[in-house]
């Protein structure tokens, strides 16, 4: 489980569905465009502001043309969908992902942290 | 092609440097030149000193095309969000007839740089994908980056009690913190960084270079170990 390393990224996923999509690292999924163009690969990596790294990628332009692409990074801002794998249990990929960013936060105290901050605002 | 100009090539925060790479935009070649990925912006110039600079805002995604049927040699893949000038036989009329929502899509400039060196592009991408994260799209209004967080005032206040440390969002933990406390949270982050990290050995000081080398390399840090004996425990709180 790997999470950003950065205290303000951390916090920006924590609070928004982009770590959801932090959690599809290493499926294979598509991801549209906003030119409607589409990309089709295994997520390397997502950062807290949606760039979306991917590897291995089939894409379709937006006039349908289709081509391999060894790697391909695009902006948050140009997506319009990324497709959630059938197979992927949402409630539980958020889940996971929190606690590995609070893992990360309370590195110090770890045990003190969970028992003060008990997971049910997170249910 | 008249968007071309003579600048001097970037001299800051130079991520990578392709020499011997041919520019194209949309097909046609602008000559062979150098490629500057720089965390302010990417630049290409041809070897006679013109050439062009791209923001990374306008970037919208860059790709590495190894494959040959597609176009036939392997090349890194831009798209801008950007009309550049350029001198094409495709009229407007032609392009409205074959697809009549041109107008209202954004225009794109496709550009791909040729490095002579194939196994550059590796590196070409990576630092692209660095530099664009340098850049966060200003105008973002569907997210709500606010750190208002409700939830977490109230937590704070629940368990405000003796030496416990409250949970802060980050910019209300920041601001609370002094200068020297910033300090001491930059450098405890550092140090963090290097407890899952084996590879970079600075002891204890957090450089501008292993910050920047270990975020390039975030996405490949492994904290197994920490995670291991964690799920256990998770669950049973679950």
């Amino acid at each position: 489980m790997e999470v950003s390393h950065s205290l303000k990224e951390r916090t920006i996923a924590e609070n928004s569905l982009v770590i959801l999509l932090q959690g599809l690292r290493g499926r294979v999924t598509t991801v549209e465009l906003r030119d409607e163009s589409a990309a089709a690969g295994r997520v390397t990596s997502v950062d807290a502001f949606m760039n979306v790294r991917l590897a291995e990628v089939t894409f379709t332009d937006r006039q349908g043309a289709v081509s391999q692409l060894d790697e391909l990074f695009v902006t948050g801002r140009n997506i319009r969908y990324v497709h959630i794998p059938d197979e992927v249990d949402i409630r539980a990929t958020i889940e996971e992902q929190l606690q590995a960013i609070h893992r990360v936060r309370y590195f110090g105290g770890r045990d003190k942290g969970r028992r003060e901050f008990p997971h049910a605002k997170h249910k | 092609m008249s968007f071309l100009k003579r600048f001097p090539p970037p001299s800051d925060g130079v991520r990578h440097q392709q020499p011997d790479t041919e520019a194209l935009l949309a097909g046609r070649s602008l000559g062979s030149g150098t490629l500057y990925i720089a965390e302010s912006r990417l630049s290409w110039l041809e070897n006679s000193r013109v050439g062009f600079s791209l923001d990374y805002p306008t970037i919208s995604l860059h790709a590495v095309s190894r494959d040959l049927s597609a176009y036939p040699r392997e090349h890194l893949y831009v798209m801008v969000n950007a009309k550049f000038e350029e001198e094409t036989k495709e009229t407007p009329m032609t392009e409205g007839e074959e697809d009549d929502s041109d107008d209202d899509v954004e225009p794109i400039a496709e550009f791909r740089f040729v490095p002579s060196d194939k196994s550059a592009l590796e590196a070409m991408f990576s630092a692209m994908c660095e530099c664009q994260a340098l850049h966060p799209d200003p105008e973002d209004e569907d997210s709500d980056n606010d750190y208002e967080g409700d939830e977490y005032d109230v937590e704070a206040r629940e368990l405000e009690q003796g030496d416990i440390p409250s949970f802060y969002t980050y910019e209300e933990g920041l601001s609370h913190l002094t200068a020297e406390g910033q300090a001491t949270l930059e450098r405890l982050e550092g140090m963090l960084a290097q407890s899952v990290s084996t590879q970079y050995n600075m002891a204890g000081v957090r450089t501008e270079d292993s910050i920047r080398e270990f975020e390039a390399d975030a996405m490949e840090v492994d904290i197994a170990p920490v995670v291991a004996g964690q799920f256990e425990d998770a669950e049973v709180d679950h």
